[in-house]
């Protein structure tokens, strides 16, 4: 009996044995349970990347997926001591004096419709900027703006199919220009709504295109025409009451609000052609003079989402206060604008009827906010209110499944979801509000998101993590799409203010400006004494000249509010003001090595008025020393 | 065997001879073939780090090494401090010049000096090699912040030094230098195999012992 229960056992462990050697798969593989499907094994990579918008806190997160770990964060618009950012001359200026943002909607660059992994857009939606991200480095490169006449760009930056142009709308209408001195109570008659194409250039740099006065209702979401419907972008909006108060009351009363569709080539033309009037330093186009470039249809209920399909043939507004998504076509709309069949115009906006233009109404649920789609023929819309995700079939316009998210959605992502191609394995649910989900932290909640598996007939939640405030809507991609750089090349380092041995580092001095030339290398800074004299402005520019891999070497300066993040390869300049006399200390502040503690010099302030040397050499000894510590032969 | 050396080439003998030559003309592998390289791997470096020995430079993550490597004091490593690669080019042509010098005036014994310059010059390598490995794990810095034991990197094989492992091997340029060194006996070998059959067939026909 014993040696039968031996065998049983035995028997049992070769089975768990055998069970559990069968599931080492590849990351994120189909079947299986939740568990399995989000495991990424130590030291192997997630399969995509999904930028998360960081809201206010005015950054981008990467996470991976489907292990939704958290990589790193992006910053975008605010200062981010951790990468050194807005605190270096170039991306302080870049900053252009704010020290926050709201970044709202992340947008990837994209060529024929598909996703690159070029560039990555996102707006500041308080002070109407744009920013574009390399994903070579995943770093900030350019911040366009303030666009001049918009009042928060929240339909913003939704790139066209050949990122031709990424757009901006105001979200507030206010007088343009919009420094005009008026009164709120004028509203309808002072105020106006903009909407802004930028054009983008084949490196990516931002310049306006044009711009079109609207009406002053408060324009929503956007998004880009592709395949048919190329060469268009629509914006949904609400307050089409034009209330100026009580916008919760006064701007939820009518039934119909609108999408307007801008023909942007039309548009470009225009300005072109110089039928544009500049206000503000930008050329604007007033559809009462200028016709052919803007219509508007009639929607249910403040539609927030304004989501293309990814044949490009159908055209969803979500209806916020409505349990339907609106599906317009974009031939009936066609039609009807050749037609010329126009209900009326407001502000000199045609106006189209809404029953030639819709296609079909699905019954999602309820607070419908965003619609994204997977390559399968299906859509998905999140319920805010429901705390919902509705699947829907485009096409038979059926709702096939529905799932629970925790809680109050509002965006989500599809891979690749707002593509012509989506690759749709995945869904990100970026939920408003967390409460109990996570361990607690007080009052300030973490925001959450849930990873959902795509990939079977129905919805399956794979993952639940929270999220920094505050994520609104998110990009997921291929990781196979994006090849960023390991090390900045030495050879490739064109500033201006680089050196590339301990042989060129000095300190020049003009009147009271100070240039110090630096070079930074595991485990010394090469000047590490400096002399300068109260009231000087020093500037340092150090080159990291490393090219190892992840060998950062950061500049901070004792008692200041100055902290660089130098990569290898790569020169920073920093300014500093000597305000008194003394001993400052200043040290790599990033762990760069054994001897990083080491890594460390001194700033001598002498008193206000001492002659210094015009240029100052480390002694030739210390630099023998120290080139790289390495002797020859 | 003298009468052998003073002899000129059989047809196939000769064709031997111009692939040797054709192989150490450092046209063939110079700029392309590694004679020799050296790989590290430590925790932090899974990737692994590279020196690729060429017979005229040095190449690979030559500065990632030397700036690790003043952590224990030891010499930089650039390829101006080898008169090495200044010789070794020209040595590897002047061998296959040679060669071919030998197949075009027919003479076998011009040959067999070349051949044993070549082993000369093959033994003298090796040693140099081993010399400045030698040299490098044991004239270290006293001032170095990492004081460690002498040691001596592997000419062939794997060592594990400090925090790296080492795998040190003969690269394809070597490969092809030995193929063009082991041609030599075999030739030998070959030519005094078909005149022994012919010495016997002689001696057949003839009907005296050979």
């Amino acid at each position: 009996m014993k040696r039968k229960i031996g065998l049983a056992l035995l028997a049992i462990a070769i089975l768990a044995w055998a069970v559990a050697s069968g599931c080492t798969r590849m990351a994120g593989g189909a079947g299986g349970s939740a568990a399995q499907k989000t495991y990424v094994k130590p030291g192997e990579h997630d399969t995509h990347y999904a930028f998360l918008s960081g809201g206010h806190s005015g950054q981008v997160f990467v996470y991976g997926l489907p292990s939704c770990r958290y990589i790193t964060t992006i910053p975008v618009f605010t200062p981010e001591p951790a990468k050194g950012y807005g605190y270096d001359e170039e991306s302080k200026a870049m900053l252009g004096g704010f020290t926050w943002g709201d970044a709202h909607h992340p947008g990837l660059s994209e060529t024929n419709g598909n996703f690159d992994g070029r560039w990555l857009f996102i707006n500041d939606m308080p002070h109407a900027r744009i920013a574009r991200i390399d994903l070579k480095d995943f770093t900030t490169r350019e911040i366009y703006g303030p666009i001049p006449n918009i009042s928060a760009a929240h339909a913003c930056p939704y790139p066209t199919p050949n990122t031709e142009y990424v757009f901006a709308a105001s979200r507030f209408s206010a007088p343009v220009p919009t420094n005009k001195v008026a009164k709120v109570e004028d509203y309808v008659k002072d105020f106006k709504g903009v909407i802004a194409g930028i054009k983008v250039s084949s490196e990516g740099r931002m310049s306006m295109g044009f711009e079109i006065l609207m009406p002053p209702f408060h324009w929503d979401l956007s998004d880009a025409g592709k395949g048919p419907s190329h060469g268009w972008q629509f914006f949904t909006c609400y307050n089409s009451e034009m209330a100026h108060d009580t916008l919760e009351v006064k701007a939820s009363q009518a039934e119909m609000d609108y999408v307007a569709a801008v023909d942007w080539r039309a548009a470009q033309k225009a300005v072109d052609e110089g039928k544009a009037d500049m206000i503000g330093g930008a050329p604007v186009l007033n559809p009462e003079k200028v016709k052919g470039i803007v219509y508007l249809v009639p929607t249910p209920k403040s539609p927030h989402g304004m989501d293309v399909n990814p044949t490009g043939e159908y055209i969803c507004a979500s209806g916020k206060l409505q349990a339907e998504v609106s599906v317009f076509s974009f031939k009936k709309l066609m039609a009807a604008i050749d037609a010329k069949k126009f209900e009326k115009e407001i502000m000199g906006v045609p106006v189209l009827a809404y029953d030639d233009v819709l296609e079909a109404k699905v019954p999602v649920g309820l607070g419908p906010l965003h619609t994204e789609f997977d390559g399968k023929g299906f859509a998905y819309t999140s319920l805010f209110l429901d705390s919902q995700v509705a699947k829907w079939k485009v096409g038979t316009w059926e709702v096939v499944d529905k799932i629970d998210v925790y809680y109050s959605i509002g965006h989500l992502s599809v891979a690749e979801g707002a593509t012509m191609n989506p690759t749709g394995e995945y869904l990100l649910a970026l939920d408003k509000l967390s409460k109990d989900r996570y361990l607690p932290v007080g009052p300030s909640h973490p925001e959450g998101a849930q990873l959902i598996d795509l990939r079977g007939n129905k919805m399956e939640l794979l993952y639940d993590f929270p999220t920094y405030p505050e994520p609104h809507y998110g990009q997921i991609i291929s990781a196979s799409k994006i090849k960023p750089l390991k090390i900045y090349p030495l050879s490739e380092n064109k500033n201006p203010h680089a050196i590339k041995s301990a042989e060129e580092a000095r300190v020049e001095r003009k009147g009271k400006r100070v240039d110090a030339y630096m070079v930074a290398v595991r485990t010394h800074f090469t000047p590490d004494v400096i002399r300068v004299a109260a009231g000087d402005t020093v500037y340092f520019h150090v080159t990291n000249l490393e090219q190892d891999i992840d060998i950062t070497h950061g500049f901070g300066i004792l008692n200041s509010n100055i902290d660089m993040q130098v990569e290898p390869g790569e020169t920073k300049t920093v300014k500093w003001v000597a305000t008194a006399a003394g001993i400052t200390p200043f040290y790599c502040s990033n762990f760069c090595s054994a001897l990083h503690q080491e890594m460390q010099g001194y700033l001598e302030v002498a008193a206000a008025g001492t002659r210094i040397a015009g240029v100052q050499r480390p002694p030739k000894k210390q630099v023998e020393e120290v080139a790289a510590l390495l002797r020859r032969r | 065997m003298t009468r052998y050396l003073l002899g000129s080439f059989q047809a196939s003998e000769r064709r031997w001879i111009v692939v040797a030559a054709l192989v150490l003309l450092p046209v063939f592998f110079l700029p392309v073939l590694p004679v020799w390289t050296m790989k590290l791997w430590a925790p932090q470096y899974p990737e692994g780090l590279q020196l690729t020995i060429y017979a005229h430079t040095i190449k690979g993550d030559l500065d990632n090494i030397n700036t690790l490597n003043h952590y224990v004091g030891m010499h930089k490593i650039t390829p101006d401090d080898f008169d090495e690669f200044r010789y070794m080019p020209q040595l590897l042509t002047f061998f296959g010049v040679m060669a071919l010098l030998a197949a075009l005036v027919n003479r076998r014994w011009l040959a067999v000096l070349g051949w044993l310059g070549f082993t000369a010059f093959a033994v003298y390598m090796f040693r140099d090699y081993a010399n400045w490995l030698y040299h490098y794990g044991h004239d270290l810095d006293p001032r170095a912040a990492l004081k460690l034991e002498a040691f001596t990197p592997p000419l062939i094989g794997y060592k594990q030094m400090a925090n790296f492992k080492v795998w040190s091997l003969p690269g394809p340029g070597t490969l092809l230098l030995g193929f063009a060194w082991l041609l030599g006996p075999i030739v030998f070998w070959i030519e005094r195999r078909a005149e022994r059959q012919s010495a016997e067939s002689v001696a057949k026909t003839v009907g005296v012992p050979a």
